[in-house]
């Protein structure tokens, strides 16, 4: 796979190789060339160890690694995961011999070959006594001896290997959600062993085989008895606690759980079926109980995967900022920096923060200016020029110059961990959707209890005898199997045909949710746009120059920027195929202004002397010109993100309102609401201006449906009424979300909005079904005409209908 | 038709034996990553170079 890449691109990470700079070295008997010494020196340790089968089985190249990893030191930079503070709170202890235990999140995994190479490589360090790795969750679950290795060491070898790693303190809430994972799955496991083995033995009464004499069929009675205990205790025991609570709390709450009616039910017939055995005559109903249990714990236990697979707000806040930091102990004396956990920092102490990393924590800026990457946390798209004395923001990205700041606030007193209380708020006050599914089983129930009730009232008055017969018949004539299974049955196929779109959905409503939305509040910059610019033309002003030239040499001198419009136009520069070039002289980066190389300079328009483009909703520009003027100008755009055409006009068909709102400047904002087609818009929003403009917008009457990706929109997120987050976000983002796009189109969006009105009309369709199939069973039932094994099969059948009607869903 | 009260005593057994074995595997962790192993087993070199990995 690899060995097919052209020879000029890197047998590690696939970018180009400079002619400059290019590394070669013998791997398992063919030379391979590498475009740095970081690269190399992973493929040496991957073959080193025998496992380069890695580069036959993975599905996508690898990134290019930082420089420092071609030699064999522990950095600085993750030194500080020894110190006991950290190694407290991310370790624990393991085994008898002292061992420690550690959880890390892995990142930059693409596919199996990537985890199977972690797991590989770890396992090879001396020290190291079980890795265990989850594809799903990757996870990595480590055992050492902190003898001979340490916490430092095992980060570092998997950044040695091209990935990155970052402990994970083990809270108790994942323990708690590991345990009842498991717990809801034995129950699972218990209802449906013990419902194949009833059915099996109530398979006489089903071929309604009257061959069989009366001893035979105590025997098979009370053996399906004997089975039917363990459900109804075991699998079934939290529906009765949870009826019960909520049959107690009921002064207070007004409102009877769906649970009530499932315990009433299952409770009746059970007590039914065993009075019938006992005396001998009538139905069992023990092959609907256990079927009925084992239906309704499946339901739950792929809503609760789906639920578990979302991240808490204190989780995702931990994975936005660092967990280590450059302190500036004796400044201004000296510049000398430690490294340190950031929870060591406190107020009044100076931090130093390299280009490239995430600002730890707030303060302001003292020395070196430089520019950072807001975009996540206020939707501005272009970088911040900051001046000494400026505010800076724990979260932001630095992308210029090695800065110098000053805290004021670190951890919970910071800007982005105000949004996060504020996104745990806003989830509380999130107005709750009574499901339609409720809403008709409440009715049902109610409806159902009282004919009972009634029809065996009248009964004790024509013929007492009877009375308890027809009251049991009726409930379990009508028993709500097809009722309770029409919801599930129908939103499980609707959520696996939406994950294969590229929708996750982790709150339930969503799709109830997109049929009522009324209107749609996007977020401009990474949600309506791709936020990051796009090279969009090229004007060259002297003819001497080809397009490739004027692309290659601007590429050369951005290189090893971390500016937008830089990797913008390295991103051309491969897309174009344009070599990059040596430049003679050593390119130096003036602040605000551009980067000079010799003769050579790029930057602003005022700084080089050219004319500035007028273009409107443009991102940026920037312009070439050596010592005998202007070569060539270029122009970016922000571009529209793939399928937002799709998603606009789905959300048009249905007369959706759609609104932008952004932090971006107003001016860049309306040209985009413009351009796409978007009447309402507003700029310049603060986090809290989205959310008071949501609140506003449901205050009228309104549903919203909310799309976002940045910290500054998880308020949003968590008061919309439906809401999703752009998968590539902000951690902080998804927590927020209702649902996760982890296509990186817009257009599964306006799929799954056909796909919920499905879902709908076949919900519809299954309770009405069910209903109907009640109305002409209750009725018979109530006569007391019920032939016991023609109910059984009606119920059995009307079950069926109901579950392959959701089955069309699968194919959407 | 006797041989049903040997029979059925004989698949309330069997249904035990499963529910134990269900038991465990839950309680092993057997089933908290259904995708991982079937990945593993592609991925695997049959001939291990190095010594150490004989350990586990």
């Amino acid at each position: 796979m690899s060995s097919s890449k052209p020879s000029n691109s890197c047998y590690h990470c696939g970018s180009f190789i400079l002619p400059s700079d290019s590394f070669e070295a013998e791997l398992g008997g063919i030379n391979r060339t590498f475009c740095c010494a970081g690269c190399m020196a992973i493929a040496q340790t991957i073959h080193g160890e025998g496992l380069e089968v890695f580069y036959a089985r993975r599905a996508q190249s690898s990134d290019k690694p930082a420089a420092y990893l071609a030699s064999n030191e522990i950095p600085d930079s993750l030194a500080p995961y020894d110190d006991p503070s950290l190694l407290g709170r991310y370790t624990r202890p393991s085994g008898e011999e002292g061992n420690l235990e550690t959880t890390l999140r892995l990142e930059k995994i693409r596919c199996a070959a990537c985890v199977w190479l972690c797991e590989q490589h770890l396992r090879r360090i001396p020290g190291v006594k079980d890795v265990q790795i989850n594809y799903v969750s990757q996870k990595l679950k480590a055992e050492f001896s902190p003898q001979q290795t340490s916490l430092a060491r095992l980060l570092f070898e998997v950044e040695r290997i091209g990935y990155e790693a970052w402990p994970f303190e083990p809270s108790l809430s994942i323990e708690k959600s590991k345990k009842e994972r498991r717990q809801l799955l034995t129950r699972l496991g218990v209802a449906l062993l013990g419902m194949m083995q009833v059915m099996m033995y109530a398979w006489p009464t089903y071929v309604g085989d009257s061959d069989i004499t009366a001893e035979y069929d105590l025997l098979l009675g009370w053996t399906s008895w004997a089975l039917t205990v363990p459900v109804m205790v075991y699998s079934a025991g939290p529906i009765f606690q949870a009826a019960w609570r909520s049959v107690a709390s009921f002064r207070q709450t007004h409102m009877l759980g769906m649970d009530v009616p499932i315990a009433l039910a299952l409770a009746l017939a059970f007590s039914a079926g065993t009075v019938n055995l006992a005396t001998g005559s009538g139905q069992g109903y023990f092959d609907s109980i256990t079927m009925f249990i084992a239906f309704i714990l499946a339901a739950r236990y792929v809503e609760l995967l789906a639920r578990q697979d979302a991240q808490g707000g204190a989780e995702a806040l931990a994975k936005q900022l660092p967990a280590t930091c450059e302190r500036v102990p004796n400044y201004p004396a000296s510049q000398q920096v430690e490294i340190v956990p950031v929870t060591n920092c406190n107020p009044g102490e100076v931090l130093r923060v390299p280009p490239g990393d995430v600002v730890p924590a707030d303060g302001i800026l003292i020395e070196c200016e430089s520019a950072l990457d807001e975009s996540l946390l206020t939707g501005e798209s272009k970088p911040i020029d900051k001046k000494i004395g400026d505010r800076v923001y724990a979260g932001t990205h630095n992308i210029l110059n090695p800065m110098l700041m000053r805290i004021d606030a670190v951890g919970q007193s910071t800007r982005i961990a105000g949004i996060a209380s504020l996104l745990d708020q806003a989830l509380q006050a999130k107005p709750l959707m009574v499901s339609l599914a409720e809403k008709w089983a409440g009715y049902f129930v109610g409806f159902l209890l009282i004919v009972a009730f009634l029809s065996s009232a009248i009964w004790s008055y024509l013929d007492p005898s009877r009375a308890w017969t027809v009251l049991v018949s009726v409930l379990v004539a009508s028993c709500p199997c097809a009722l309770s299974l029409a919801v599930p049955t129908a939103m499980a196929a609707a959520q696996g045909a939406v994950t294969k779109l590229g929708l996750l959905i982790v709150r339930g409503h969503v799709l109830e949710g997109l049929v009522k939305a009324t209107d749609l509040v996007l977020d401009k910059t990474g949600t309506l746009t791709m936020g990051q610019p796009e090279l969009k033309e090229v004007f060259i002003a002297r003819s001497e120059f080809s397009r490739t030239d004027v692309i290659s040499l601007a590429a050369s001198m951005e290189l090893g920027q971390k500016h937008p419009l830089a990797l913008s136009l390295l991103r051309s520069a491969e897309a174009e195929n344009c070599l990059l070039k040596t430049l003679p002289e050593a390119v130096s980066n003036q602040l605000g202004k551009g980067l000079s190389s010799g003769i050579y300079r790029l930057g602003s328009a005022a700084w080089v002397g050219a004319q500035q483009i007028a273009q409107e909703g443009q991102y940026g520009q920037v312009h070439l010109a050596d010592d005998k003027g202007l070569i060539a100008s270029f122009l970016f755009l922000d571009t529209p993100r793939a399928g937002l055409e799709k998603l606009l006009a789905a959300a048009k068909s249905r007369k959706i309102a759609v609104h932008l709102v952004s932090g971006d400047d107003p001016a860049t904002v309306s040209w985009w609401a413009n351009h796409v087609g978007i009447d309402q818009f507003k700029g310049a929003c603060s986090p809290e201006d989205k959310y008071h403009y949501i609140e506003q917008l449901q205050k009228e009457g309104h549903f919203v449906w909310a799309i976002g990706d940045g910290i500054n929109d998880a308020p949003l997120l968590a008061r919309a009424d439906v809401s999703i987050a752009v998968g590539a976000g902000a951690p902080l983002a998804t927590a927020g979300a209702d649902a996760i796009l982890t296509a990186s189109s817009l257009a599964p969006l306006a799929k799954s909005l056909l796909l919920a009105d499905k879902t709908q009309m076949i919900i519809k369709e299954n309770l009405i079904w069910a209903l109907v199939y009640n109305l002409m069973a209750i009725p018979v039932a109530m006569m007391g005409w019920v032939n016991p094994w023609v109910a059984g099969i009606g119920m059995s059948l009307s079950s069926l209908a109901v579950t392959l009607n959701a089955w069309r869903l699968r194919k959407a | 038709m006797e041989s049903l009260f040997l029979l059925i005593p004989i698949s309330l057994l069997l249904i035990g034996l499963l529910a134990w074995i269900f038991f465990w595997s839950v309680k092993a962790g057997q089933f908290d990553d259904l995708e991982g192993p079937g990945e593993a087993i592609l991925m695997d070199d049959d001939t291990p170079k190095s010594k150490n990995v004989g350990d586990h």
